[in-house]
């Protein structure tokens, strides 16, 4: 009796097909970790530079307060702003809200937004309105809105809409069905998103900085430029690691309750 | 209010009902009971107008969809609203958006809770929707029917959640109050005494013959 044989070309599927090109192509780029070619010693220049970062120098502690103060305002009105603007974009970008001639171009203008980088954005705004925080925060707007928008559309998209239908059924109209129909599904998971995005707003605002769109991004490029000040240097760095973690703690916390919230006790 | 004649629905080529005439008097309680998947779901949904029969006609002295509300199996719930916002969303027909773009009438909020009192929900009444249990859920969704006021109310079996006791005072709830004001209750059940202790009429569908259903008047029973 013959044995039952697959073909041997059965066992590729989309995901197997794309595993191996991804290491092919990582395996082709092997080239670009060969470095400057010079015989240098790495792990020296390491632990030499590592070392200029201790003690951190916490006589600047006032002056790096404030700049994370900054920082943090930068990031807070940026995601208020953005969070504004995405809630009108998104119902431009929702299937399910939007009409076909309006949803594509909404999409289009969003993909461009995303597109360009923070760093980007922060460049464009100081040549505009100048070195300040102003120019942090309409980088951070901008940026902010690419993914808010996408973000919020995505969840009118899949939330569940038997609710609204309900209402409508009830007599309620298109604008009373998605306000106490819709929204009301939506708007923990939305919540979630802002919260993510303050996040890494405050990430961001750290960086933005460097190219003149205020914050305390601007004390890590003057320390970075300037000869022995690697210490102060590290101390930014702290104060900018000690706030993300706490963000970042409290969003998961709040995240994860909204979560078990929404999703109940029914089983 | 009513009147069913001759109605059939076919779905994927298979009847469901056929030649089914029936007509809903005011002030009545009717029961459709039969196997699941008969067809009393659908049946529901036509009465509705949410779903056209495959044949026949229905003739409603009721305003185009108006006055008609439906209490769904699913329940469909706001799940991230209030359990006071979920019956407060049954008046939404009665007021324009511009008047509940900030919040509801007040006479529509102490009405509501009147509703959620009645059905034991009112201590839990800024509880979000999705915190309750599927029995809490189930009387939830009755009270926003409840609160839109229906002459006719369609109700998809109401009480499957429920425990015999709320069962009970929920049908005898939906009868009272619709009796009170002169409307009536279609209603779809699975027990058979809630049916003779409650219904006026029952239609009985039958899974295995289409054209073989069969309209009951019964002898009032006072519960």
């Amino acid at each position: 009796m013959n044995k039952p044989e697959l073909p041997w070309h059965s066992r590729f599927d989309l995901l197997g097909i794309t595993f191996l090109l991804f290491l092919a192509a990582s395996l082709g780029a092997l080239p670009s970790i060969e470095g400057s070619g010079r015989d240098l010693d790495y792990m020296g220049n390491l632990a030499r530079f590592a070392a200029q970062f201790f003690p951190p120098d916490w006589s600047i502690l006032d002056r790096t307060l404030s700049g994370l103060l900054e920082t943090i305002q930068i990031a807070l009105v940026s995601t208020l702003l953005a969070i504004l603007l995405s809630f009108v974009i998104s119902l431009g970008a929702s299937r399910n809200v939007s009409p076909v001639w309006l949803l594509w171009p909404t999409r289009m203008l969003l993909n461009i937004i995303r597109t360009i980088p923070s760093l980007l954005w922060a460049l464009l705004a100081v040549v505009i309105v100048g070195s300040n925080s102003l120019a942090g925060v309409i980088a951070l707007t901008l940026y902010s809105v690419g993914y808010l928008a996408k973000f919020f559309s995505e969840t009118f998209e899949s939330t569940d809409q038997n609710s609204q239908n309900a209402l409508k059924s009830l007599r309620a109209s298109p604008l009373q069905a998605f306000q106490y129909g819709l929204w009301p599904n939506a708007r923990p998971i939305i919540w979630s998103h802002c919260l993510w995005m303050l996040e890494y707003n405050v990430r961001s605002a750290s960086i933005i900085g460097y190219v003149g769109a205020g914050g305390i991004g601007l004390h890590l490029k003057l320390y970075a430029e300037s000869a022995d000040s690697w210490n102060k240097f590290s101390l930014v760095l702290l104060c900018i690691l000690f706030i993300v973690t706490m963000l970042d703690f409290t969003g998961e916390k709040i995240r994860k309750s909204i979560r078990d919230k929404l999703e109940g006790i029914k089983k | 209010m009513m009147e069913v004649k001759d109605v059939g629905l076919s779905l994927s080529g298979r009847w469901l009902f056929q030649s089914l005439n029936l007509s809903i008097p005011s002030s009545s309680f009717i029961a459709i009971t039969g196997p699941s998947g008969v067809g009393k779901t659908s049946l529901l949904r036509i009465l509705s107008s949410k779903l056209s029969p495959t044949e026949g006609k229905i003739t409603s002295m009721l305003k185009d969809g108006q006055d008609i509300s439906m209490i769904f199996q699913d329940l469909q719930l706001a799940n991230g609203a209030s359990t006071l916002n979920n019956v407060l969303s049954g008046c939404l027909g009665r007021h324009s958006s511009f008047k509940t773009l900030l919040g509801f009438p007040k006479k529509e909020k102490e009405t509501s809770l009147e509703w959620l009192r009645m059905f034991g929900l009112e201590k839990k009444a800024r509880q979000w929707a999705s915190t309750l249990s599927r029995g809490e859920c189930q009387r939830l969704a009755i009270c926003r029917s409840m609160l839109s006021s229906p002459t006719l109310l369609l109700a998809d079996e109401p009480v499957a959640s429920l425990d015999s006791d709320w069962a009970n005072r929920t049908l005898h709830i939906l009868k009272d109050s619709q009796k009170k004001r002169g409307g009536s209750v279609v209603c779809s059940l699975h027990d058979e005494n809630q049916v003779e202790q409650f219904a006026d009429y029952v239609l009985r569908l039958d899974s295995t013959n289409p054209d073989q259903w069969r309209w009951e008047k019964l002898a009032p029973l006072d519960a």
